[in-house]
């Protein structure tokens, strides 16, 4: 009988599972489950993974537990790093960004995976709501070899037909080769992660599909929850609940002050 | 004969620099001594180079026109700077989108007078088009698409840094800060509030450690990058700065109360660095420190 556990543990499991030892991992500002993740991987599996939060690089799988949040730029965090760059610094090496990995949030995501900081109206000088711009994502989601996107909720006003504006390219208007037309080099958006499901992309139009309900979710309920239909496999799989042993790591060694459970 | 000049200001003096009107770019940590003067004298349509909380504070205090930013989070559970939001919902601001690979390349180009620098990240995005200063290009050798973009200058850049000599030689603490070089380099003229003045001597004991050879002016500031960190020295005052976010997120909702107490007791009020810092306390400032 598996343990209780919260859809945002879930998902920094489902995530960590999907990572790789040797993986470069960029992760931005405001992404507690991102967070959680890396380090769940980084200590489970991938004793050769580079997490890298904002400038600051560590490798840092010898710890017992890695805590957090650790971010900021002062002596807290920057302890931990072997590296650390600054700003356009961190933007000099994108020829090798092959290997590295990203996350991105958003106020808007739409069926081809494009996400949308900027803000929400149809009158960019007028705007109903007004995000908090687009960090470093467009430069990351252009070059690095594959991203997520996560979410912290799954509604349909996240989930557009079309964003009011796009911060990040993910398949443009679909089809496989729709960033290679751009001259865009990084492999795109792979899985988009949300407290009710996991998607990816099918293969040839680059539009989200159902790939797995968390447990207790319904794939109705998902579809009802998103502002457009989501392509489907024949048979969605469910999450795999986590193991006792990633729940036992993520709770000791990662999310100790339960911030993941919190915001269920 | 003549003498080297000396660059040290004091923080009035250097604070008399900014000009209604300017475009000034804000290094990270924010200079806070200088920009509490910039509210304390009221300075207007500033076009602002900056990010987060600071540049909040900047707009919640009237000084701000334009912001040219590549994020603009709250933290604290607030996703949005609060001020930011607010002014730009109301279109009481101008906000010259971009993001951070088209920012630096924008300086880049300031700094090597360049009339612009291409960059790949952005492409596909909107960002073209609500900024209509940014320009897709075919590149003359391969023919892909790009982004031109063009210089971003600031007048003047104001950065916090651990030390520097009365010459302008700046040695950060634990590297330079969050984009201070870019803003350096970009920006007509830089001036840099330390904790600490060190002589000469000091900075020639260790020439590498000099991120900013010849800023244009240096200010004495211990403690002044409070609330935020000083590498070396201090780190972040993330209580004090979660009450500005509360008194910032009450006055979007139609409750100023708070912030304008904010702004007045901390900004305004205190006629000098040494009156900000008697009244968070030394009790306080003594708790952040490093170690």
């Amino acid at each position: 009988m598996p343990s209780e556990y919260s859809p945002q543990e879930l998902m920094a499991i489902f995530l960590a599972r999907d990572l790789q030892d040797g993986d470069v991992l960029r992760v931005g500002v405001a992404m507690p489950v991102v967070e959680a993740a890396v380090r769940l991987a980084h200590i489970m599996h991938g004793p050769n993974m580079e997490l890298i939060f904002l400038g600051a690089r560590m490798n840092v799988a010898h710890l017992d537990s890695l805590p957090m949040p650790a971010f900021g730029w002062d002596r807290r965090v920057v302890r931990w790093a072997e590296s650390y760059s600054d700003s356009g610094h961190r933007f000099d090496r994108i020829k090798d960004w092959g290997r590295h990995v990203f996350f991105i949030g958003g106020v808007q995501v739409d069926p081809h995976g494009n996400t949308n900081l900027i803000g929400i109206g149809p009158d960019y000088h007028h705007l109903r709501f007004r995000g908090p711009g687009s960090v470093g994502t467009p430069t990351l989601s252009t070059h690095v070899g594959r991203y997520y996107i996560v979410l912290n909720s799954h509604s349909p006003r996240i989930f557009v037909e079309r964003c009011d504006y796009i911060s990040a390219y993910g398949w443009g208007t679909g089809g496989a080769d729709a960033r290679q037309k751009l001259g865009l080099p990084g492999g795109g958006p792979k899985y988009c992660v949300t407290p009710l499901c996991v998607m990816d992309f099918t293969e040839d139009t680059k539009h989200l599909r159902l790939h797995s309900t968390h447990p207790g979710v319904l794939a109705a309920e998902v579809q009802a929850q998103t502002g457009f239909s989501l392509a489907t496999t024949a048979t969605p799989a469910l999450t795999s609940p986590p193991s006792e042993e990633e729940l036992r790591v993520l709770r000791t060694r990662v999310d100790l002050s339960g911030m993941l459970r919190r915001s269920a | 004969m003549p003498e080297r000049h000396e660059r040290i200001l004091d923080e009035t003096e250097a604070a008399s620099w900014v000009h209604d009107g300017m475009t000034i770019a804000v290094g990270s940590p924010a200079p806070m001594m200088l920009l509490r003067h910039i509210i304390r004298r009221g300075v207007k349509n500033l076009t602002v180079v900056d990010s987060g909380l600071s540049l909040d504070l900047l707009i919640a205090a009237g000084c701000v026109r334009k912001v040219v930013s590549y994020y603009a989070g709250g933290g604290f559970g607030v996703p949005v700077a609060p001020s930011f939001r607010r002014a730009v919902e109301r279109g009481e601001i101008e906000v010259w989108e971009c993001e951070e690979g088209i920012l630096t390349t924008g300086l880049q180009a300031a700094a090597q007078a360049l009339p612009f620098l291409p960059w790949r990240g952005g492409v596909g995005t909107s960002l073209p088009e609500i900024n209509p200063d940014l320009k897709l290009m075919q590149d003359p050798i391969r023919g892909e698409t790009l982004i031109a973009v063009p210089p971003i200058k600031p007048d003047l850049a104001l950065l916090h840094a651990a030390t520097a000599d009365a010459y302008g030689n700046v040695q950060h603490c634990g590297g330079p800060g969050w984009l201070d070089l870019f803003l350096h380099r970009a920006a007509d003229r830089t001036l840099v509030q330390v904790e600490r003045i060190i002589p000469n001597e000091e900075v020639r004991a260790n020439p590498w450690a000099t991120t900013i050879a010849g800023a244009d002016a240096i200010v004495r500031a211990p403690y002044g990058a409070h609330p935020f960190y000083s590498r070396g020295c201090y780190v972040q005052d993330n209580a004090f700065l979660r009450t500005y976010v509360e008194a910032a997120t009450a006055a979007q909702t139609g409750k100023p109360e708070s912030l304008h107490q904010y702004l007045t007791y901390y900004c305004r009020e205190p006629a000098t660095h040494g009156d900000y810092l008697e009244r968070v306390g030394i009790k306080h400032l003594l708790g952040l420190y490093e170690y």
